[in-house]
């Protein structure tokens, strides 16, 4: 069976949330000999490219989305053995919900997501102060902060977060990723909050941060 | 014709002098009194005077109980955070393993935490406006209520990798939701919104609603001695309306705002209610005459076929709204009233 075939058994098991068949799924690949960074760069990434195309067609839940987030964590721990340096490090990058936001599950996924894609992520939780979350960007040098919010007001003070990048002469270097179910309800919101930009999904994250990342890199080396 | 008769007579498929229309308003009370959300949740007398505002204020047809979600995740151990510009969130979880939610003993409505106060506050408005301004309570449903425990991350884990013990936490859990429900009603709730997030399509896909879920609502709406709408919970909820017909107790089902109203009204049938469904996000940002022309657009689709309610579609209106345009829902209902009657 050919890579794409695999792909799409895997994401056939993503839509129906079975975890199990995934796990059974990636062990006959590994079996079949294709190699790990294979498996991650022809079989997952295939996979979750389609599944953010589904969710655009709104034809996904959270229930699924999630369940394919673990499977993508999954897959990457069985092809990346524990304590071993991932080649594939895109960056740091820290994320969390703002300031007075608790809903933790879209973040946690995007961290999921983030994590499988190749990047090292500073995951700091539920309701991080803007202050926090720059700290940490500057500490470990993240080109971006994505910052969590699922309702309005609490989406409104990302623009603390906006401000205080702007006034520590960061702009260029670290980019400002926003997240959320009301961006996707309200996308005019990214630009009010002073955002970089969005993605609608968990799925689409690693795409926008890795544009993001070029944007940084462009601006911090003309 | 007052509220009452209005809600009533619209529920019931009766000819009424004009369509009934609903904001949920609960925290926009505090700003019209001027008092922290805290205190309004906390403070039957505090809530009751800031929804007296919201009646004064804007007339609207229905008058909501404290919808605080909190005040469960309290009554199950959990930590609130406050803030000044929205409803309290659940900050902590009562218990960290969805395994120990088994060993919680379940909260008493009369005596724990904060549940007396919202049944005061209940009790205080349905004196206040009986047969006058319908009183409706808003609550979770039984199959969303375990995140309101151990918070949704665990819940959403539980459903997925571990069945059994997610039937156990549901079959636990239950009792309390039909008992939180039955108390609403006993202290003088007209109706119950019902919010079930495992309905809406953003949460959980049909299939597991239809073969997990649905059952559980079946069971414990018939212990339910009352009316009940069904509520979207922020998402889409149309792929799962020929689901609800049958219900017990059922009188209509809230619908998202992106929501198609005449497609729900197909599914639904002609005899249950719909409410909705002006998209709650727009209120803060939009014109006025943008949220006439919005709801006016709701109406002219759902209205004509009776049993609706114009209302706006999600939880509580963002404070930073401005009055008017929340008049603006209100004048979209009566001009299209108004339209109906000269033709006749």
């Amino acid at each position: 069976m050919i890579p794409k075939e695999w792909s799409e058994r895997l994401l056939t098991a993503m839509i129906n949330a079975d975890r199990t068949g995934a796990a059974e799924l990636i062990d006959k690949v590994l079996v079949s000999g294709i190699q790990p960074v294979q498996v991650i760069a022809d079989i997952l990434d295939p996979a979750i490219v389609q599944l953010g195309r589904l969710w655009e067609e709104e034809t996904m839940s959270l229930a699924q989305n999630f369940v394919a987030s673990k499977i993508a964590e999954d897959t990457l721990l069985r092809c990346i053995p524990v304590n071993s340096i991932n080649p594939r490090t895109k960056g740091a990058v820290v994320i969390g919900n703002i300031e007075d936001d608790f809903h933790s599950l879209g973040r946690k996924t995007v961290g999921l997501f983030l994590s499988a894609a190749g990047w090292e992520v500073y995951d700091l939780g539920n309701d991080v102060p803007a202050e926090e979350l720059l700290e940490k960007a500057i500490e470990v040098n993240a080109c971006i902060i994505g910052a969590s919010a699922m309702m309005q007001t609490t989406a409104l003070n990302i623009r603390k977060l906006r401000q205080l990048i702007d006034d520590r002469g960061f702009a260029g270097r670290i980019k400002l990723a926003v997240g959320g179910a009301v961006f996707n309800w309200r996308p005019d919101l990214v630009a009010e909050v002073g955002g970089d930009g969005t993605a609608h999904n968990a799925v689409g994250a690693d795409e926008l941060f890795m544009r993001l990342q070029a944007e940084a890199q462009r601006e911090v080396t003309p | 014709m007052n509220s009452y008769q209005r809600v009533m007579g619209t529920l019931m498929g009766q000819p009424v002098d004009r369509l009934p229309v609903f904001a949920v308003l609960g925290a926009y009370g505090g700003k019209l009194t001027n008092t922290d959300l805290r205190t309004v949740f906390s403070d039957a007398s505090a809530y009751v005077a800031s929804q007296q505002a919201v009646q004064s204020a804007f007339g609207f047809d229905l008058v909501m109980t404290p919808f605080v979600y909190t005040a469960i995740s309290e009554a199950f151990g959990g930590e609130t955070a406050w803030s000044d510009c929205q409803t309290p969130n659940m900050k902590r979880p009562g218990v960290r393993s969805a395994a120990e939610v088994l060993t919680l003993p379940l909260p008493d409505p009369y005596r724990t935490g904060r549940l007396p106060v919202v049944l005061d506050a209940t009790r205080r408005l349905a004196d206040l406006y009986k047969e006058r301004v319908p009183v409706i309570a808003v609550l979770p449903g039984p199959a969303i209520m375990p995140s309101l425990v151990i918070g949704m991350e665990q819940w959403m884990e539980t459903i997925l990798f571990d069945e059994d013990l997610a039937q156990k936490i549901l079959d636990h859990i239950a009792p309390f939701f039909v008992s939180w429900a039955n108390a609403l009603l006993a202290a003088g709730a007209d109706c119950l919104v019902i919010t079930e997030g495992m309905a809406s399509a953003e949460i959980a896909p049909r299939a597991m609603f239809a073969e997990r879920f649905l059952p559980l609502l079946t069971a414990t709406f018939a212990q339910i001695n009352g009316p009940k709408v069904l509520h979207h919970t922020g998402g889409r909820i149309n792929h799962n309306l020929d689901l609800f017909p049958g219900l017990a107790g059922l009188v209509g089902v809230a619908v998202g705002s992106k929501d198609d109203l005449a497609e729900a009204r197909r599914l639904i049938g002609p005899g249950l209610n719909l409410i909705g469904n002006v998209d709650n996000l727009s209120f803060p940002a939009l014109s006025g005459d943008t949220i006439y022309e919005m709801s006016q657009a709701c109406v002219r689709a759902a209205a004509p076929s009776g049993h609706y309610i114009l209302a706006n579609s999600g939880a509580d209106i963002p404070l930073t709204t401005p009055p008017e345009n929340l008049r603006a829902m209100l004048s979209a209902a009566a001009d299209y009233s108004v339209e109906i009657a000269s033709r006749l």
